[in-house]
């Protein structure tokens, strides 16, 4: 313990200006952040999007942090350089575990214990008991180790200086990108996870880059880590390439029985305002197609939300095909009748071929079916209010001063809210001061939060924001110079908010006959 | 005999290109041994390999009965190592260099550290990117011998130094001399020659031979044959004359193993017209020089290339 003490606190001596600059950006970082949520008056319709409301300054300071953590795990790794011949250290009566605790004592002290009080002052500030969410608190250090620390640990014992890590990491951002942009490109299929992936992820990293980090520090095995570190990431994606979609799309959708009833049902809308329509897609080579359909069937109490379609059609001059499996996004669908549209792309060979005549048209979709929890209503006050198993919320005023509410912004602790859907009734007229029900209501809803069921979400803050993006949040005035009006909640008037939770995964058929695309 | 270092086959392989090849070495302990080659002929990799920092592509090697593989940590309490190339903590004063270093060595001897502060002239304020490159190497030295290590071992110690830190150096260390085994390299024959009791070359990265000064000193003769008539050199030499060459009365050479009247005997019968047999002994740097230039080694074997 005595080398590891010695060690480290040469650190803290030669690297006293990092430690300070680190520790001044998250004590600006601890700050700056809560103007998320204390800033009242910015007009939640324009500015609810937390990015925009926290302004330059909060995104320069969410870079400056990852980055002052950047420079403090690399500089201190280098120090003690394990690249190399020429190290002064490497022919002295170091203990290679008391080195490696040495520097581990060091992002503890100046890296972990900060973060953590930045986390729970966040807790506190954001009016959440930080004691209620240490599970959370420790699931987030986990992750940043995992995904930030661990990663950046590993690099720099492999790596001989500061430009060259430094290289590395604008090396492994430029691959990031290249990789997302190639794959927009080229991968039309939409891609599904292997079984537990996510699970899977954060031990494999851990496990990889505590590999890479001990054969550095115990046996300077500079090229069997290198190895590790640069064939894990390229075998996870290999492996995300070829992983058999089809087989795993079966084992996690499973196709519902013959007896049992669709869970929904689509029919085709096919009038003068619902048109099928047709544009170009990305890759030239295809078109983009947009069915309107009828929705129905769900039963109360349950949403569906679709995953994944797959297309298949069969034309009367015996053209056959079948999609991919692609992505749907933002659709979830109620009980009742609900009006919407699938979208998929195909080939345009394929279209210009069948075009204008009579094909079958097979959809096959891939659900996941949500129970409703119990509805929480909650009277709007004039101030921050908690809502259970939700977060806190802040109605948001009219930025001409009015006083009136035209929105509602949240914050929840350690992760975005579970799935939850969010109703409210507008008023069109602005709201008298006794006023506890609007005259005219207008329903507002909207959706929110997601379906992860970690108690924390990858992130340098414990408090995360979100603007409730209500429906018809605007009213039409018919005035030239002034098209839209804000609509505006009036205190005492009902939100109400239901949280949705996943029940089952499922894979249901539905087939239009007699389907024409667009001449 | 006690061996403060033992080679056996060692070599180091980049791909093809050998470093070093099946090196034989032994350094009784209490010698001081003068690995000396050429700029490339091997002995930083050498060093490096008895100090763990390169692990050899064969053979194997001991330092203090320990496998030189297996050199780590508390083993480096009784080893101090200093090289022309090594980084140093430059932001670290040179007090701040010895405070740091102290704790790490349970027998540093704070009287000694203070001795050689004083005795090589250290400015214990100033930090080590501050200083010249001669007042670094003092700094390392002080930083190693302050320990007592039971082997010092140096690669290219005096290498760009003026004469007078070389001797501040060479007195400081052999002050420590009669208590440790010091092994160091160097291209400079100059340097050594005046305080080493063992010496080994290298070539290219094979050991021409390795033996005791005074043994290398006995065995190398200049020997200059003054003749009464013109004569050529016989068609077989011995293979221990290097660098033979003839003018028209005169044959001279240098002979690697020289053993005293029994060589002169020997060339007596050789050259019975001989008007004058004589023979002169040989600087390091003569030594080294004749061999060098003659591309060949005397002619004991590789594997009984130790030091007696």
């Amino acid at each position: 313990m005595k080398q590891i003490i010695h060690i480290f606190a040469k650190d803290s001596r030669h690297f006293w200006l990092e430690i300070v600059v680190s520790l001044a950006i998250m004590a600006a970082f601890t700050w700056a952040y809560p103007h998320h949520w204390t800033r009242n008056n910015l007009g939640a319709r324009f500015y609810l999007s937390t990015s925009i409301d926290w302004g330059l300054s909060g995104s320069i300071l969410t870079l400056l942090v990852p980055v002052s953590w950047w420079l403090l795990i690399t500089r201190v790794i280098l120090a003690e350089s394990l690249v190399g011949d020429r190290q002064f250290w490497l022919t002295r009566p170091y203990e290679w575990r008391k080195l490696l605790g040495a520097k581990v004592l060091f992002l503890l002290v100046y890296l972990y214990l900060p973060l953590v009080i930045v986390k729970l002052v966040l807790l506190a500030l954001a009016g959440f008991h930080p004691l209620s969410y240490m599970s959370g608190l420790l699931f987030s250090l986990l992750l940043l180790t995992a995904f930030l620390v661990m990663p950046l640990f590993a690099v720099a014992t492999v790596t001989s200086n500061f430009s060259r890590m430094a290289l590395i990491v604008v090396g492994v951002i430029l691959c990031f990108v290249a990789i997302l942009a190639l794959s927009d490109v080229f991968l039309t299929s939409a891609s599904i996870s292997i079984p537990y992936s996510d699970r899977l992820s954060i031990p494999l990293t851990v496990c990889v880059c505590v590999a890479a980090i001990t054969l550095q520090y115990a046996a300077r095995r500079l090229w069997l880590s290198r190895l590790l570190l640069i064939g894990f990431p390229v075998l996870t994606l290999a492996l995300g390439l070829v992983s058999p979609g089809e087989a795993m799309m079966e084992h996690h959708f499973p196709s519902i029985a013959a007896k049992q009833v669709a869970p929904i049902q689509f029919a085709l809308l096919e009038d003068s305002i619902h048109q099928v329509m047709v544009s170009a897609a990305r890759n030239e080579k295809e078109v983009a197609v947009s069915v309107p359909l009828q929705a129905s069937g769900v039963a109360d109490g349950y949403m569906l939300m679709p995953n994944h379609v797959k297309v298949s059609i069969e034309a009367a001059n015996g053209t056959r095909w079948t999609s991919p499996w692609q992505e749907m996004y933002n659709a979830r669908y109620l009980p009742g009748p609900q009006e919407s549209s699938v979208n998929f792309e195909m080939k345009r060979s394929i279209f210009e071929s069948v075009r204008g005549m009579p094909v079958i048209l097979h959809l096959t979709f891939v659900f996941t079916q949500l129970r409703a929890g119990q509805p929480r209503r909650v009277p709007i006050p004039a101030s921050d209010f908690p809502v259970a198993e939700f977060g806190i919320c802040t109605p948001q005023l009219d930025w001409n001063g009015s006083q009136q509410i035209i929105g509602v912004a949240c914050r929840s602790a350690m992760r975005q809210p579970r799935l939850t859907y969010v109703e409210a009734l507008w008023s069109d007229d602005a709201c008298g001061a006794t006023a506890t029900e609007p005259n005219n209501g207008v329903q507002g809803s909207g959706w929110t939060g997601n379906l992860d069921d970690d108690p924390a979400e990858f992130g340098i803050s414990s408090v995360w924001t979100t603007g409730l993006e209500l429906s018809n949040s605007l009213r039409d005035t018919g005035q030239k110079g002034r098209p839209q009006e804000p609509r505006y909640l009036c205190p005492g008037t009902p939100l109400t908010f239901t949280q949705y939770d996943p029940v089952r995964q499922i894979q249901s058929d539905n087939t239009i006959q007699d389907f024409h695309f667009p001449r | 005999m006690n061996k403060a270092i033992y080679t056996q086959g060692l070599t180091k392989r980049y791909g093809r290109a050998a470093a070093l090849s099946d090196l034989n070495i032994t350094v009784p302990e209490g010698a001081i041994y003068a690995l000396v080659g050429a700029n490339g002929a091997g002995k930083t990799t050498m060093i490096k390999l008895l100090m763990n920092i390169f692990r050899p592509t064969s053979g194997h090697a001991r330092v203090l009965d320990i496998d030189s593989r297996e050199l780590a940590g508390k083993h480096f309490n009784r080893i101090g190592y200093v090289s022309e190339n090594q980084e140093m903590p430059e932001w670290m004063t040179v007090a701040a260099l010895l405070d740091y270093c102290r704790p790490f060595y349970p027998k540093w001897d704070g009287t000694l550290e203070q001795q050689l502060v004083r005795q090589l002239d250290l400015p214990l304020k100033r930090k080590l990117k501050h200083l010249s490159r001669g007042m670094r190497m003092k700094a390392a030295f002080a930083s190693t011998l302050a320990y007592r290590p039971s082997l010092i071992i140096l690669d290219e110690p005096f290498s760009g130094l003026d004469p007078l830190v070389r001797d501040e150096l060479i007195e400081g260390l052999l002050d420590r001399a009669p208590e440790t085994t010091i092994f160091l390299s160097s291209h400079d024959l100059g340097d050594i020659e005046s305080f080493a009791s063992h010496v080994g070359f290298l070539e290219q990265g094979r050991l021409l031979f390795s033996e005791e000064m005074s043994v290398l000193s006995d065995r190398f003769r200049e020997v200059t044959i003054t003749l009464d008539y013109p004569l050529q050199l016989p068609e077989k030499i011995p293979a221990t004359w290097l660098l033979p060459e003839t003018s028209e009365f005169v044959i001279r050479f240098v002979d690697s193993n020289y053993q005293g009247d029994a060589t002169a005997r020997e060339l007596a019968a050789m050259f019975p017209a001989a008007r004058d047999i004589s023979q002169t002994s040989m600087s390091l740097r003569a030594i080294f020089l004749a061999i060098a230039k003659s591309g060949r080694g005397q002619s004991q074997s590789a594997d009984e290339r130790t030091v007696a």
